[in-house]
């Protein structure tokens, strides 16, 4: 699974390339516009080692922000699991947080916490935990009518019960949404790291941007992708792993 | 397979118009601005309303700037005919291989300044900065102009505490940093006017006054452009000059002011005013568009230094006669 994800990358991050090259080619653009080989492998040299240590930065604010939003899509997404009036004023706020721009709620966000590894974390995880909210709500909405059916005629209901129950059911759903969400976690993180802070692959693009240097971009890019195939890459595995040994110790 | 056709078809409808694009037609010229309507571009305003195109026989379209607008880029993609661009990205493009020639300098001043409270006392010597809290925008020009000055100055980088600089003045406004960059003729306006609501006066750190002359926007074009139309460029060149000129006449200043406001949709009459006025003081009166040749060569010397580019580009080369 790691392996494939890193070819894949690369499959796509190099028909990019290929495909920028042909059209500096075609129309005769100067390497301002598009960056010839010799100057990205040039910029490679001199940036790829920065921008490792910066990409892993930002992986740091990734993986925490991403294990804070699943906590807080679990919690939002069962708590707001009934048609309640509770359940139905969670998800509205829920709803409404997403709804507004970071970009927006960023000078807020600063005023509160300053600007440092905090509100990198918590944008990261505000970016990142509505996809996995919307999956939870769904899964945890929807019953599992057969199984939950026996307990609720014993008696024996319980909302622990229902939780696990319908977790379990759809474990499969929930583990490719949370592997998923690497992708957004990282996503969260650059933008953080781009509207505000001072550190991480997002404010080094910010920099080459300044510069207008796509070089430098494309050099981030590909650092950026590399990191985040192998994390997902490994959370794919992981998640494989669990559910292998779930099914074992059920059974199935 | 019916998809993979009409994906290989768009992808080179794609090509083709980016490789039609180059041949841009003379008869409808497009002028990409740096930045949003308002009073910093108040001449570029005044010629499309004003009509100075269309009597030079010119049909000018101005396209509104912004983050991630780049003039020259448009230029060299024939999406744009003419633009503006800041000294730094002429001289970048350029290293790069880019053949873009500028035509005029809109600011004969930087607006690029810093601002701080006149509760400091005011910075005549550099060896005063020594100590301060500075914003710096990194990777922006004001890095290169603050470490220019710092270098011009004697001080070394520790003896300083740099702040990097993000799109809010909260920092500044909050006291956390001293000296913020600001343009000038835009933020500078509304923050002093902010402060002096406050009771607050503040000052400007020119880095003009120190030797530090770093050239901010100035109107560019294509070499091609000029070789295969000069009449063209020449027409556009001197009805835009003629619109700046007219638009920075104090005579003129309620007929800019409407023209401003018409375009620009967060108008406050009063700071418009007031930013119109920043705006007059940097584009000069006696040298107006005239090209600080001097300038442009230390901008490029400044640039060698700071490492922002590897190469010499003779920019002297590249300013239109």
């Amino acid at each position: 699974m790691l392996f494939r994800r890193i070819y894949q990358f690369l499959l796509v991050y190099f028909a990019g390339i290929s495909g920028l090259l042909l059209v500096k080619l075609l129309v005769g653009l100067s390497d301002y516009v598009i960056p010839g080989i010799p100057l990205i492998f040039a910029t490679a040299g001199e940036t790829a080692k920065g921008y490792f240590f910066d990409v892993l930065n930002t992986l740091q604010v990734t993986v925490l922000g991403q294990v804070i939003s699943i906590i807080l899509a679990f919690t939002v997404g069962i708590a707001g699991r009934k048609s309640s009036w509770i359940g139905s004023f969670i998800k509205m706020i829920a709803y409404n947080i997403q709804a507004y721009p970071i970009v927006a709620l960023a000078p807020i966000i600063f005023i509160l916490l300053g600007d440092g590894f905090i509100p990198r974390l918590l944008i990261a995880s505000m970016i990142c935990y509505f996809p996995l909210l919307l999956s939870v709500l769904g899964v945890m909405s929807s019953p599992v009518k057969d199984i939950e059916h026996f307990y609720i005629i014993t008696g024996k209901m319980r909302w622990q019960l229902e939780v696990k129950i319908r977790a379990f059911e759809n474990l499969s759903k929930l583990a490719t949404v949370i592997s998923g969400s690497a992708t957004l976690a990282m996503a969260g993180a650059i933008v953080a790291e781009f509207i505000a802070a001072d550190a991480g692959i997002g404010y080094s693009i910010r920099i080459a941007l300044y510069q207008s240097d796509l070089a430098k971009i494309l050099v981030a890019l590909f650092m950026i992708g590399i990191v985040i195939s192998i994390y997902q890459g490994l959370l794919e595995s992981a998640s494989e792993r669990i559910q292998k040994a779930w099914a074992i110790s059920s059974g199935n | 397979m019916r998809k993979n056709k009409v994906i290989c078809g768009l992808v080179l409808l794609a090509i083709l118009q980016l490789a039609w694009g180059s041949r841009a037609d003379a008869r409808e010229l497009t002028y990409r601005l740096k930045w949003l309507f308002n009073a910093s571009v108040a001449g570029d305003i005044y010629a499309e309303d004003k009509g100075y195109f269309t009597k030079a026989g010119l049909q000018v379209k101005i396209k509104e700037g912004g983050p991630g607008k780049d003039a020259i880029k448009e230029i060299e993609l024939g999406q744009t005919d003419f633009g503006v661009a800041s000294a730094d990205q002429v001289i970048r493009a350029l290293e790069k291989g880019a053949e873009v020639v500028v035509l005029f300098q809109i600011f004969q001043i930087n607006p690029l300044q810093w601002i701080y409270r006149d509760t400091l006392p005011q910075i005549t010597a550099l060896s005063q900065l020594k100590g301060k809290s500075i914003g710096i925008t990194f990777g922006g020009n004001d890095e290169t102009i603050m470490n220019t000055l710092l270098a011009k100055g004697g001080i070394p980088k520790k003896d300083v505490k740099i702040y990097s600089v993000r799109f809010d003045f909260t920092p500044f406004l909050t006291k956390k940093v001293q000296i913020w960059p600001v343009y000038r003729n835009s933020q500078g306006v509304i923050l002093k006017n902010r402060l002096q609501a406050e009771g607050e006066n503040v000052r400007f750190l020119n880095p003009a006054d120190f030797g530090v002359n770093f050239v901010a926007n100035s109107v560019i074009t294509s070499k091609k452009m000029i070789e295969t139309d000069p009449d063209i460029v020449d027409k556009f060149q001197t009805a835009l000059l003629a619109a700046w000129r007219d638009a920075m006449a104090p005579a003129n200043q309620e007929s800019t002011l409407a023209s401003i406001a018409a375009r620009d949709k967060d108008n406050n009459a009063a700071i418009t005013k007031l930013q119109l006025l920043a705006t007059r003081e940097l584009t000069g009166t006696q040298n107006f568009g005239s090209i600080d040749k001097d300038a442009w060569i230390q901008t490029e010397q400044i640039m060698l230094q700071e490492q922002q580019i590897k190469r010499p580009v003779n920019i002297q080369d590249w300013l239109h006669k």
